[in-house]
């Protein structure tokens, strides 16, 4: 799995810089514009490490913030499938705070929170929970009837159980909407960094991007698709093991 | 002979009539269309090229010119190099940068004599009597940013070790100014100081500018540029754009048109206050016209090279680009 996600990974990146070259030497377009291969190789040379700590970095803070949306997004879900109003209360503030642009967000939660590790967990969450939430009200809504109604006909049933019957019943689409969600943490993380943080690969980009130097880009975001393939591949081999533990059991 | 005389008067007349037709069915000649780049959003930094459009310059001068705003995504020399436009504006770190991995472009014009980018303080608690008053100071830089190649030149001019200050990654956000947690918050003179300065001012406290141009350090910001190209293959394109808009940019900073281009830059941009737009204008004209001979537009080339040598020093370009031959000024 992790050998051919990294094949694959490498297969779109380099059909991505392909076409670049082709671009460029097409309509004969300088270095500034988009970098030759030599520079990009030597661009590489001197940042990698550095490049790849800065990674890192976001790649742990993705991982948090991922968890941090499971976590909001679980709870946001349980109250949100309630049909009084406190649920749809809920449901519309969840969705209201989704339709506002981060980057508009953003400054009310410097203020906050400062520019530090906080500001960007809260960004990386509010970016990555939405298809989470989403998919989290309409599994922990939807009534599993033929299990549900035993436990209401013997008046056994409470909130939690309702809520770990739908779960249960509905592990593989769980497990695949937070593997699928891993990709926007990695992307949330970026984009706060990139509005706010002094550390990670966002900064850096935003600080090549101040300098038009695209070659330090494309080696980002060679390391940052490396990073990305890789904890997705954890994910999905986490994703497998709860299934089949729970199938088990 | 009366006859041929006849013939001869209606020859003339028949003659004349065609020549008063073919004057009046006469088409316009179409106007030459192009696109201009601009570094940054529609605002006081940009009147002229706004003034130009507005008040017919360019249609004088023959040509359509699409003004199209900038941003922090958007870069005129790549634009200008793929063919999107065809001129420009950018700044003297992204020229010569550019000039540095190969890229065509030449100066036409340069837009600011001197950088808009300030540093603002509070002189009650920042004192800043002397260059190395800026020690143990708290001093905000955009990192990559041209503040903070500024801040680092003006640092080393002084001999004041990174150490010896504490550099301040900022953003858009003020807060950490405004808080008091940064002492020197970098801005542009003309755009922003009004603003924030205003703010100050309701809250009851002074403000000040620290001045780089003033202690020597002379980074050029914006200029503007087009391809070798272009001014190679269509240079009375380039001799008419050039006319049009620095006559645009005289007209705009006269003072006797202020009302005209605040009333123009409102147009454009309704986000700023009119109150605060009066008083960028005139601080965007002492930047581009230090003294009321100016010639808008003169490239300072000195200015030029000191910039090239800055970017050399701290290794933001790997060789010396000879910038002075990229400049073809378009005012003499």
């Amino acid at each position: 799995m992790l050998y051919r996600r990294i094949y694959q990974f490498f297969i779109i990146y380099f059909l991505g810089v392909m076409t670049l070259f082709m671009v460029k030497y097409v309509l004969d377009l300088s270095d500034y514009v988009i970098p030759g291969p030599m520079e990009i190789w030597h661009t590489g040379e001197s940042v990698f490490i550095r490049y790849f700590f800065n990674v890192i970095d976001t790649l742990s803070v993705a991982v948090l913030g991922h968890i941090l949306s499971i976590f909001l997004a679980t709870i946001i879900g349980i109250i949100g499938r309630l049909t009084l109003w406190i649920g749809s209360f809920i449901r519309v503030a969840a969705y209201n705070i989704q339709s506002y642009p981060i980057v508009a967000v953003a400054p009310i939660i410097f203020i906050l929170l400062g520019d530090g590790l906080s500001s960007r967990l809260l960004i990386t969450a509010m970016i990555c929970y939405f298809p989470l939430l989403l998919s989290f009200i309409g599994i922990l809504s939807e009534p599993v009837t033929e299990i549900e109604h035993f436990y209401e006909a013997t008046l056994r049933m409470n909130w939690r159980l309702q809520v770990k019957i739908r779960a249960f019943e509905n592990i593989n689409k769980i497990t695949t909407v937070i593997v699928g969600s891993g990709t926007l943490a990695m992307v949330g993380t970026i984009v706060s960094e990139f509005i706010a943080a002094n550390a990670g690969i966002g900064h850096s980009i935003r600080m090549a991007l101040y300098q038009s130097d695209l070659a330090k880009i494309l080696v980002a975001l060679f390391l940052i698709g490396i990073c990305t393939s890789l904890y997705l591949v954890c994910l999905e081999g986490l994703g497998r093991m709860i299934q089949r533990r729970l199938q088990n059991t | 002979m009366i006859r041929r005389l006849q013939i001869a008067r209606v020859l003339k007349i028949a003659l004349l009539l065609i020549l008063v037709l073919s004057a009046c069915s006469e088409k316009k000649q179409p106007l030459e269309e192009v696109n201009y780049r601009l570094k940054w959003l529609f605002n006081i930094s940009v009147v002229g090229d706004l003034w130009a459009v507005a008040q017919g310059n360019f249609e004088r001068n023959g040509l359509k010119v699409t003004v199209k705003p900038g941003g922090p995504e958007k870069d005129a020399i790549k634009e200008l190099e793929i063919g999107h436009a065809q001129f420009g504006v950018a700044s003297a770190d992204q020229v010569i940068r550019a000039v540095s991995k190969g890229s065509p472009i030449v100066v036409l014009a340069q837009l600011f004599q001197i950088n808009p980018l300030h540093w603002i303080y509070r002189p009650d608690r920042t004192v800043l009597r002397t260059p190395q008053d800026l020690k143990g100071k708290t001093i905000g830089i955009t990192y990559g940013g041209n503040d903070e190649t500024i801040m680092r030149a003006l640092l080393a001019k002084f001999n004041i070790k990174e150490e010896d200050v504490n550099l301040f990654s900022v953003r858009y956000d003020y807060t950490p100014f405004y808080k008091g947690e940064v002492d020197l918050w970098p801005l542009y003179r003309n755009a922003q100081a009004p603003i924030i300065g205003e703010k100050l001012r309701q809250a009851g406290e002074k403000f000040d500018l620290l001045s780089p141009s003033k202690l020597g350090i002379r980074f050029v910001a914006n200029s503007v540029i087009t391809t070798k190209k272009t001014l190679e293959d269509r240079p009375d394109t380039v001799r008419r754009f050039m006319q049009a808009l620095l006559q645009g940019w005289t007209e705009a900073l006269d003072p006797e048109n202020k009302e005209m281009a605040i009333k123009i830059v409102l147009k454009y941009n309704q986000e700023t206050p009119e109150k605060i737009v009066r008083k960028q204008l005139p601080a965007t004209r002492i930047l581009m016209l230090p003294n009321a001979k100016f010639e808008f537009g003169k490239i300072d080339v000195t200015a030029w090279k000191q910039t090239e040598q800055i970017m050399l020093t701290q290794n933001l370009i790997d060789n010396p680009v000879h910038i002075e031959s990229r400049l073809m000024p378009a005012v003499e």
